[in-house]
C-alpha cells in the first residue's frame, strides 16, 4: 500500500510542469491561532479526477479556499495550468478557467434557474451598461447566443421544466444540479465540486457520478472533488489525497489511500482502528 | 379575464425574452405609454405643470436611485446632493455658453465622478455604514454650494437658470419642458428594463445576492458596485438638469437637502426596491398622497360639518400619511409594486386561485 501511494505521488511530478492542471506546494494557512493548513503539497494532473477527503475539519474547504483565491495562503505556491495564482484575486482565477460549487449551495435567490445558470457564462461575455441602455441593438445578439449554449446544458443536466422557476423554491436535489450547471456552461478547465454529493440519496449520487464522468470525457474538464462519500471516491476517483488536522496523510489510488491505518485512525479513533486491523487480519 | 397564458406559447428565445411577454401586458404598456404622451391634451394645464411634471422627474430620479438600491442592493442617503451636483454642473455650463446636449451630459458626468469618488470610500464599509458615508457626502455637498459663491451664487441667493435649447429647439414654455423630462424619463425607463436582462444587471444582482459566488463566476464585484454608484449617480445627475432646465428654472440649495434624498429613499421604498414599476407608484404615493389626504380631510370636514381646529386641520392630513406608509410596509413590505403584482396574478389564473409560480 506504501509503495502503490509513494508511486502515484511520484507519477505526475515526473512528467512536465505544465502537464499539470493545479500543483500546490508547502501551503500554510492560520486562522488566528489555529493552523488549517501546515504545508500541504497536492498535484492534480490534466484530465484526472481527484477526490480530496478527510474527516470534518481537517482542512479540505479551505484548501479549496487557498486554490480559487479566497483565502491566500501564509506560505506556499499554487501554480494553475503552469501559471502562479497565489494571491491572485477570485474573479481572476475564475477568468483563467475554474469553476467551482459551495458546499452549501450560493445560488442567486429571487434570480430564476435559467438566469442563474446564465451567469456562469459571465467570463464569456461583455457586460457593459451602455450595451443594456441598447439592448436590441448591441446586447440582445450576445444574449440569444449564449442562450443557446446554455440550454445545451439544461438539456444535458436535465433541468428543462425548472428553468423558470425562482431559484428558491425547487427541491435542494435540483439546486445542486443547477449549481452544477452553472459551473459547468462557464466551459473551465478545472472544475472544484465542494461535496456535490452532500444529503443526496443513492439515486441521486448515482446521477452526479455519471454527470461528472461526462463532464471528463465529452469535455476534457479536470476534476476536483471533496466527497465524503467514500463509495463514490473510490468508483469515480482516479486518484485520491486525505487530509487531517491539515496534514497530507495518505495520498495515491483512492481504494489504497483510504485504506492507510492512519486514514482508518483518523476516521474513527485509535483504539477502534486497532480492533478495526485485528479483525481484518 | 383578460389576462391570460394559456395559448401563448413562444418560439424563439428572442419572443420569450421580450420586455412584456404577454400581449396584455404589452397593450397596457403601450396604452400607458399614449396616455403620457397625449396627457397635454387630457388634462389641463395646471395639472400637467402641477402634478405630471414632477411625477415624470421624481420617477426618473427614483429609478436612478432604485439602480443602486435593488440593482446593487446598496443604501444611498446622499441622492439629494448628486442631484444637486448635476443642477448646478449643468446650469453654470450653460451660462457660460455651453451647449445645452453637452451640459446635461456633462452634469451626468460630474455627478458620476463625485458620486463614485464617494462611493469608492463608501464601499469599503457596508449597511449602516454605507448609510452614513452617504448622508456624510450629503452634508458636504450642501455645505461646499453654500459656502461657495461661485457655486451658488452667494449667501441665500438662487441662481436664475438660463433658456435650454436642445438641437435647435428652445426648452420653453411647459408643453416643451414636459415632453423633454418625458423623454428622459423614458430613456432611463428603458434603460432599467432593459439592464435586468442583459448580462450587467444579471451581474450586478448576483454581486447584490452573495458577492463570494458572483466572484467565483468572474465577477469583479468591487468594480461593479462601483459602476452601480457610477451609473446611478448619472442618471441622478441628468435628473438634475432636467430639474433645473424644465421645472424649478432657478437653483438654490434648499431644494437639494436632506429632505430631497429621504424622500426619493421613500418612494424607493415604499414603491418596491428594484421594481422599475414601482418607482412611477412610490413617486405617485408620496408627491400626491399628502395633497389628496389634505383635500380629503378637508372636504370630510366640511360635509359632515365638523369643527376641526386649525392645527388639527393643518395636522392630520400627515398623520394619515405616515401611517399609510407604515401601513403599505406592514401589509406588503415589497411595496406598492408587489401589490400591482399580486392583483395582476390574481387575474392571470381567474377564477383558479393559485397561479403556478
Amino acid at each position: 500500500m506504501r509503495a502503490s501511494a509513494a508511486h502515484a505521488r511520484t507519477a505526475p511530478a515526473s512528467t512536465a510542469g505544465d502537464e499539470l492542471a493545479l500543483s500546490c506546494r508547502g501551503i500554510e494557512r492560520s486562522f488566528g491561532g489555529l493552523r488549517a493548513l501546515k504545508g500541504v503539497d497536492l498535484d492534480v494532473a490534466r484530465g484526472e479526477i481527484f477526490g480530496l477527503v478527510g474527516p470534518n475539519g481537517s482542512g479540505k474547504t479551505t484548501m479549496v479556499n487557498v486554490m480559487t483565491g479566497f483565502y491566500p495562503p501564509n506560505a506556499g505556491r499554487v501554480r494553475l495550468f503552469g501559471q502562479d495564482i497565489t494571491g491572485v484575486a477570485p474573479h481572476r482565477i475564475a477568468r483563467m478557467g475554474v469553476a467551482r460549487t459551495f458546499q452549501n449551495l450560493a445560488l442567486f435567490k429571487g434570480m430564476s434557474v435559467l438566469d442563474n445558470i446564465l451567469l456562469g457564462r459571465h467570463v464569456h461575455m461583455r457586460p457593459s451598461a451602455l450595451a443594456a441602455l441598447f439592448y436590441w441593438a448591441w446586447a440582445e445578439r450576445e444574449e440569444l447566443a449564449h442562450r443557446r449554449l446554455v440550454e445545451e446544458v439544461i438539456d444535458f443536466m436535465q433541468l428543462q421544466d425548472i428553468r423558470d422557476e425562482p431559484v428558491e423554491v425547487i427541491p435542494m436535489g435540483l439546486q445542486k444540479r443547477v449549481e452544477l450547471a452553472r459551473a459547468l456552461v462557464a466551459e473551465p478547465r478545472l472544475l472544484i465540486l465542494d461535496e456535490p454529493m452532500a444529503g443526496m440519496n443513492q439515486e441521486e449520487k448515482e446521477y452526479i457520478a455519471r454527470f461528472i464522468l461526462d463532464a471528463r470525457e465529452e469535455r476534457g474538464v479536470t476534476i476536483f472533488i471533496i466527497e465524503h462519500h467514500m463509495d463514490v471516491v473510490t468508483a469515480i476517483c482516479d486518484r485520491a489525497m486525505v487530509l487531517s488536522y491539515g496534514e497530507t496523510i495518505a495520498e495515491g489510488e483512492p481504494k489504497a489511500a483510504i485504506a492507510e491505518p492512519k486514514v482508518i485512525e483518523a476516521y474513527i479513533g485509535q483504539r477502534a482502528a486497532a480492533r478495526h486491523a485485528r479483525a481484518q487480519t | 379575464m383578460f389576462y391570460r397564458r394559456a395559448g401563448i406559447s413562444h418560439t424563439s428565445y428572442r419572443q420569450e425574452r421580450q420586455l412584456w411577454p404577454l400581449p396584455f401586458d404589452r397593450r397596457l404598456a403601450l396604452f400607458v405609454l399614449a396616455l403620457t404622451i397625449l396627457a397635454p391634451l387630457l388634462v389641463d394645464r395646471l395639472y400637467l405643470v402641477g402634478y405630471l411634471m414632477p411625477w415624470v422627474i421624481w420617477s426618473t430620479a427614483t429609478l436612478g436611485l432604485n439602480f443602486l438600491m435593488g440593482g446593487a442592493g446598496q443604501i444611498h442617503l446622499g441622492y439629494g446632493a448628486i442631484i444637486a451636483i448635476g443642477a448646478y454642473s449643468s446650469v453654470h455650463l450653460v451660462r457660460a455658453g455651453t451647449p445645452f446636449e453637452i451640459a446635461i451630459v456633462a452634469g451626468g458626468l460630474a455627478s458620476a465622478l463625485i458620486g463614485s469618488i464617494f462611493g469608492a470610500a463608501a464601499l469599503r464599509v457596508k449597511g449602516l455604514y454605507l448609510a452614513m458615508a452617504t448622508l456624510a457626502m450629503q452634508s458636504i455637498v450642501d455645505f461646499v454650494i453654500t459656502q461657495v459663491p461661485a457655486i451658488s451664487g452667494g449667501g441665500q441667493a438662487s441662481l436664475p437658470v438660463p433658456t435650454a435649447t436642445f438641437f435647435g429647439i428652445a426648452i420653453v414654455g411647459d408643453l416643451r419642458s414636459y415632453y423633454f423630462a418625458l423623454a428622459v424619463c423614458l430613456i432611463v425607463t428603458f434603460f432599467m428594463l432593459n439592464v435586468r436582462r442583459a448580462s450587467f444587471g444579471r451581474a450586478l444582482a448576483a454581486v447584490r445576492e452573495k458577492d463570494y459566488a458572483a466572484s467565483i463566476l468572474g465577477v469583479n464585484t468591487f468594480r461593479f458596485k462601483l459602476v452601480a454608484f457610477w451609473v446611478s449617480s448619472f442618471i441622478g445627475g441628468v435628473v438634475g438638469a432636467v430639474l433645473a432646465f424644465c421645472y424649478y428654472r432657478a437653483v438654490s440649495p434648499d431644494q437639494f437637502h436632506l429632505d430631497l434624498s429621504i424622500q426619493i429613499v421613500a418612494m424607493a421604498i415604499v414603491g418596491g426596491v428594484g421594481s422599475v414599476l414601482g418607482s412611477f407608484f412610490g413617486a405617485a404615493l408620496i408627491l400626491f398622497a399628502p395633497i389628496l389626504l389634505n383635500q380629503a380631510v378637508g372636504q370630510a370636514a366640511e360635509m359632515f360639518g365638523l369643527a376641526i381646529s386649525a392645527d388639527l386641520r393643518a395636522h392630520l392630513p400627515l398623520m394619515l400619511y405616515g401611517g399609510m406608509i407604515v401601513g403599505f410596509l406592514l401589509w406588503e413590505p415589497l411595496g406598492l409594486a408587489k401589490i400591482y403584482d399580486n392583483v395582476r396574478n390574481y387575474f392571470l389564473v381567474w377564477p383558479f386561485r393559485h397561479a403556478r409560480h
